[in-house]
Formats: C-alpha cells, sequence, structure tokens
C-alpha cells in the first residue's frame, strides 16, 4: 500500500526511476505525429489509450528500437510480444538461423540491429558456426538475456577479458560504449591451458559490479547459484548458464518457465478467435519475412500454427543438439 | 529493478529548465534531444506553439503535478486512469447532445469528487486535503437550478459511496456514518467535509487491517478465530485505544507499547491459559468490535 522509500524521493528522481517523463515526451512525440487523431477523439482520449497500452505492453510494437529498449519495462513488453507473436514457431519444432530469427525481431521492429541478434544467437551456439539452426526456446531465453542485460553484460565481458589476461579484478576498467570490440576466442585453451576463468574470481567481480552498475543487472544470488557448480567457465558459457537459469527468468519476468513457453490455452482460443475473424491475416505475416530475407530453403511453418500440442515434446527433446538432424526436418 | 538507460535526470532536467528559460514558461515535454535535433528550430516553436493552443502542455503540466503530489506506486496506470477520467467528463464525450439531467449530473458531480479524494493515500497529508478542497468545490459549483454550497444529503451519499467502495461489510461502518454525516438540508462547511471524508478513508484501512488480523488469528479450515484469542486481542486493542484518548505523544508510545508483540502475546497467553473455550468468533463479529472501538472515538459531527 505505502511504501515510504517512494513517497521519500526527491521529485525527478522518483520520476526518473519510473520513467514518467520518458513515456510522458513520447506521448507527446506521438500525439504530434498523430494530429488528425486528436480532433476526432480528443487529447484525453488519445493519452488515456497511450498510457493503457504503456500498461498492457503493446507500446512497444512496431517503434523504433531507441525506444523499445529505453525502459526495463518496454524490454520486457518486446521479450514477451516476441514470444507471443511468434510462440508457434516453437511449437511447431521449426529450427532457424540467426538471420531468420533477425527477420522476426524486425517484423516487430523495423531497424532492429543485427548485433544485438548476432549475440544472443552466440549464446546458444556458444560462439561457433553461426550459421547452425536454433530452436525458437533456446533461442527465445539467450535472447533475453541479451537484449535485457545487454549493458550488463558488455561489462561482463570486459570483466572477463581482464581476468583472461591475467589482470588484477580489483583494477578493472568498465567500459561505457557497448561496441563489440570485446569478442573474444578462448585463445588460451589453444595454448593448452585452462579454457575459461576460475568461476568464484568471476563472481566477486561480477557482485562488485552489480553493486555500482546502474542498469538492470541479474539478482547476485541468482548469479552465484548459477555458477555454483563449476570451476571454471568461459564467457559463452557463463551466459548459457544465465540464460538457462530458470530463477533468473522469473526474475526478469517477462517469459514463463520453459516448460510452459508453447502451453497458453487461453491464447491459441484468442488466435483462433482473430484469425477467424481476418481469414487473409495467416498468410500476409509469413509471407514477408520470406520475402524479404529468408534464403531459398524451405521457408519456416510460421504461418500454420494450429498443430496439435505434442509437437512442443519434439522441440523440448532436440532444444541442445540443434545442430544436427536439420535438413530432414526441414523437408 | 535497477535504472535502466535513460539520459540522467538532473542533465535532463538542466536542459529543460534551460529552455525554460529561454523560451516561455510552459515548455512541456517535447524539448527532447532528438526532436530538436533532427527538426529546425522553427518546426519546434510552431510543434511547441500547437501543444500549447491545443492545450496538451497545460493537462501533461496538471497530470505530472498530481503524479508527484500522489507519488503513487505505478504512475503509468495513474496516468491511464487520469486521462481516462477527464475524457469522460470532457463535453465531447461526456454528455454529447442535450444536457444531463439533474439527476445525472448529481451522479457525475459525486464519481468526478470520489476520484479526486482517491487520487492520494489519505497519509499523505497535504496532497489530500488538496484533493478534498477540490472534491468540496466539485460538490458545491453551483448549477442551473442548484444553488451553490454543499448540502447534507450530498455528503452523506458521498461518505456512504466511500464506504461502498471501501469493501467493508456494512453493518460494520453504518455506525460511522451515523456520526458523521449530516442532515438532508444543512449546509456542510469545507471542515466537516474534510473530517468526514478522511474518518471514513481512516477507518476502512483500519477494517482491513482488522480483517488481516482475524486472517491470522482464525482457524483455516473453520473460518472462525478461538474466542479467547479474538476477545484478548480486542481488549488489548481497547486498552491501547483508552491510553491514547489526549493527543500528547506520550500516549502514542504508550498504546504503541501496548500494542507491541510482547505485551500481546501475554494477553493472549493467559487468554488462553484462564478461561475455557466457548463459541467461536466470526469474521463478521471481530470486524464490527474492532470498528465499534474506532468509532467510539469519532467525535459526532453537529
Amino acid at each position: 500500500m505505502l511504501s515510504p522509500e517512494r513517497l521519500a524521493l526527491p521529485d525527478y528522481e522518483y520520476l526518473a526511476q519510473r520513467h514518467v517523463l520518458t513515456y510522458m515526451e513520447d506521448a507527446v512525440c506521438q500525439l504530434l505525429e498523430n494530429r488528425e487523431d486528436i480532433s476526432q477523439y480528443g487529447i484525453a482520449r488519445f493519452f488515456t489509450e497511450y498510457f493503457n497500452s504503456v500498461c498492457q505492453g503493446t507500446h512497444i510494437l512496431f517503434r523504433e528500437f531507441s525506444f523499445v529498449q529505453a525502459t526495463p519495462h518496454n524490454r520486457v513488453s518486446f521479450l514477451r510480444a516476441f514470444w507471443r507473436c511468434f510462440r508457434t514457431v516453437g511449437k511447431n519444432g521449426d529450427l532457424l538461423t540467426m538471420k531468420e530469427y533477425h527477420c522476426l525481431l524486425q517484423l516487430l521492429c523495423p531497424d532492429f540491429p543485427l548485433e544485438l541478434t548476432q549475440k544472443a544467437a552466440r549464446i546458444v551456439l556458444m560462439d561457433d558456426a553461426m550459421d547452425c539452426l536454433m530452436s525458437f526456446s533456446d533461442f527465445l531465453f539467450a535472447f533475453q538475456i541479451q537484449f535485457y542485460y545487454s549493458e550488463f553484460l558488455d561489462s561482463v565481458a570486459a570483466i572477463y577479458e581482464n581476468l583472461l589476461s591475467g589482470k588484477n579484478p580489483n583494477t578493472v576498467i568498465v567500459p561505457t560504449s557497448s561496441s563489440g570490440q570485446h569478442r573474444q576466442r578462448p585463445a588460451l585453451g589453444e595454448a593448452g591451458m585452462l579454457e575459461g576463468v576460475e568461476a568464484s574470481l568471476f563472481y566477486q567481480c561480477l557482485e562488485n559490479l552489480c553493486d555500482r552498475h546502474k542498469y538492470s543487472c541479474p539478482p547476485p544470488a541468482l548469479v552465484k547459484e548459477a555458477l555454483s557448480n563449476v570451476q571454471r567457465l568461459t564467457f559463452y558459457g557463463f551466459l548459457m548458464a544465465l540464460s538457462k537459469h530458470h530463477g533468473i527468468n522469473q526474475a526478469l519476468g517477462a517469459l514463463p518457465d520453459k516448460g510452459d513457453l508453447m502451453h497458453d490455452p487461453a491464447m491459441d482460443e484468442e488466435l483462433e478467435r482473430l484469425l477467424a475473424q481476418v481469414p487473409g491475416l495467416v498468410n500476409s505475416v509469413t509471407a514477408s519475412p520470406e520475402a524479404s530475407c529468408l534464403p531459398s530453403r524451405t521457408p519456416p511453418r510460421v504461418g500454420s500454427p494450429w498443430r496439435p500440442l505434442h509437437h512442443s515434446r519434439k522441440v523440448d527433446g532436440e532444444s541442445d543438439g540443434s545442430t544436427e538432424e536439420t535438413d530432414e526436418s526441414e523437408t | 529493478m535497477a535504472v535502466l538507460p535513460v539520459p540522467l535526470p538532473s542533465a535532463k532536467m538542466a536542459a529543460v529548465e534551460k529552455r525554460r528559460q529561454a523560451v516561455a514558461p510552459p515548455a512541456g515535454f517535447t524539448d527532447s534531444g532528438r526532436q530538436s535535433v533532427s527538426r529546425a528550430a522553427g518546426a519546434a516553436e510552431s510543434e511547441e506553439d500547437f501543444l500549447r493552443q491545443v492545450g496538451v502542455t497545460e493537462m501533461l503540466r496538471a497530470a505530472l503535478l498530481k503524479v508527484l503530489e500522489a507519488r503513487p506506486e505505478e504512475p503509468i496506470a495513474f496516468l491511464a486512469h487520469y486521462f481516462e477520467n477527464m475524457g469522460l467528463r470532457s463535453p465531447v464525450n461526456g454528455g454529447a447532445g442535450e444536457p444531463p439531467g439533474q439527476l445525472l449530473l448529481q451522479q457525475q458531480r459525486l464519481g468526478r469528487a470520489l476520484w479526486h479524494l482517491r487520487l492520494a493515500h489519505h497519509s499523505q497529508r497535504a496532497a489530500f486535503n488538496n484533493n478534498v478542497s477540490v472534491a468540496y468545490e466539485c460538490l458545491s459549483a453551483g448549477g442551473r437550478r442548484k444553488r451553490p454550497g454543499l448540502d447534507g444529503r450530498t455528503y452523506s451519499e458521498l461518505l456512504r459511496r466511500i464506504c461502498r467502495d471501501g469493501q467493508a461489510p456494512e453493518e460494520v461502518v453504518a455506525p460511522l456514518l451515523r456520526k458523521v454525516q449530516c442532515r438532508d438540508h444543512e449546509a456542510v462547511p469545507l471542515s466537516v467535509f474534510r473530517a468526514g471524508t478522511l474518518t471514513c478513508f481512516v477507518l476502512l484501512e483500519f477494517v482491513a487491517r482488522a480483517g488481516a488480523l482475524f486472517q491470522l488469528l482464525e482457524d483455516p479450515a473453520a473460518a472462525v478465530a478461538d474466542r479467547r484469542v479474538g476477545q484478548a486481542v480486542l481488549d488489548t486493542l481497547e486498552g491501547a485505544l483508552q491510553a491514547s484518548d489526549a493527543a500528547a505523544p506520550a500516549r502514542f508510545l504508550e498504546a504503541g507499547s501496548r500494542l507491541g508483540p510482547d505485551s500481546l502475546a501475554l494477553a493472549l497467553d493467559r487468554a488462553v491459559g484462564g478461561r475455557r473455550p466457548s463459541a467461536p468468533m466470526t469474521r463478521e463479529e471481530f470486524l464490527e468490535r474492532a470498528a465499534a472501538l474506532f468509532i467510539a472515538k469519532v467525535k459526532p459531527v453537529g
């Protein structure tokens, strides 16, 4: 009912913490772009609909990337939208390449940067064989970590590299830019030494980072848990552990547990109902990714989603070894 | 959840302030870097003019002030609600066509007053008092066939609505309403109006807390509590309330210590040990008796 911290904050901090001005500013921009709507419906109604859509999380659909990633709420909304829109890909058991997932992301956010999709794919594929096929759930959970904790992961990458090159963790300098320069290959492994860095030392640095990080971080206790049963780990091993940790998924709050990812009878019903109303919808949605950027290979079966639920089991079975059996499953 | 990348508030606000000095006072929220960089200065000016002309600037200013006053937990939902209500009130959507009848007008006024009253929690006293004044003005505005001023009938109706929407059982709040409501024809001054509405809100919260307390005491299977335990809690509460008769700060401390876990535990222990079990106590009874302790402290109006 009452949280005193909220009431004790200075005005600007309260507004910044809840991103009130971000949304008000955006509401005004949207209003200026849709001036003719105002004369028809009135300003109050325009703002009502805008703020309601922010509450429901539909405000990020088809918006520019800078807005989509502007607040934690927007990121959660985007992840949820991506899951709900393309859940059927996973349900069908289709495996897609990084570029194909990128096309799906661009359907929701036209200027979505390829770099981010690539980074997510690197988590799934452990920075190897980047043109491999991935299952929907593998990609989704990796993408979630990469997208939501983007700034945090950039800092983690810098820490990891410093540890790898044997620098003292206490003098780690966190980069402020989000450039991709930190991408590294496990060069030490080739030299016959142990691969990766020592887990406990790595965790100490991360804990330190979480304390002073101004962006969203995963809860340190859960990070510790994810690292608890390994001695050493690589950067992508760490990201993979984060993306597979269901506690972190829950703390983030955008997606259900992996087991429930394909199970949403209410949504299925709703989709059936909507599709009955708009018969042309299915075809138009699938047409665009094929036309724009899919290779000549068999297109993904995005548009035939209403298969029985047992297909979701198949996905679970092949979720980790998604690099084999590709061509058979696609024909 | 930590803060994701937005421009630092201080830097952003400094920019807003700077522009405010340069341009007219209500500069609105269009002055983000993106816009002023990407568009010509002339276009930005005309957009500002446009926003001012159609009333967006003023509307957002008022909304932002309300947000800051009420400090809601979910400011975005608060804003959606705020604008929704504003939309209903505006003549374009609300009373389209012929002017609404007297009864409808009265209902609209009540709804508007209730909305103002609920904007801020009563513990935020400055914000709440502001909203009470606005609600009072809403209700006492003159109309075609209505003389200015708030009559007892409207006031009582408002209090009933507050209590009804507060989800407290009717028989629990009825004694309070009898105490604080005015006669139908009486003129209600602002001080009485404020005291009456505030008392209703505080009682609703009191009843909600008493309900939570009962939930702790009750046997989940039977949905009733041991009478000895319930009685002991009520007695302790009564003792504490009696101690706080005068407004001296020391009395509050005394009341607090009487309700502290140790003395309450002692009372519970004594009750269970001392008396034999009798008929169980229901939730309704507990709430009613707890509320009666509270209501006994309320001074009757007139």
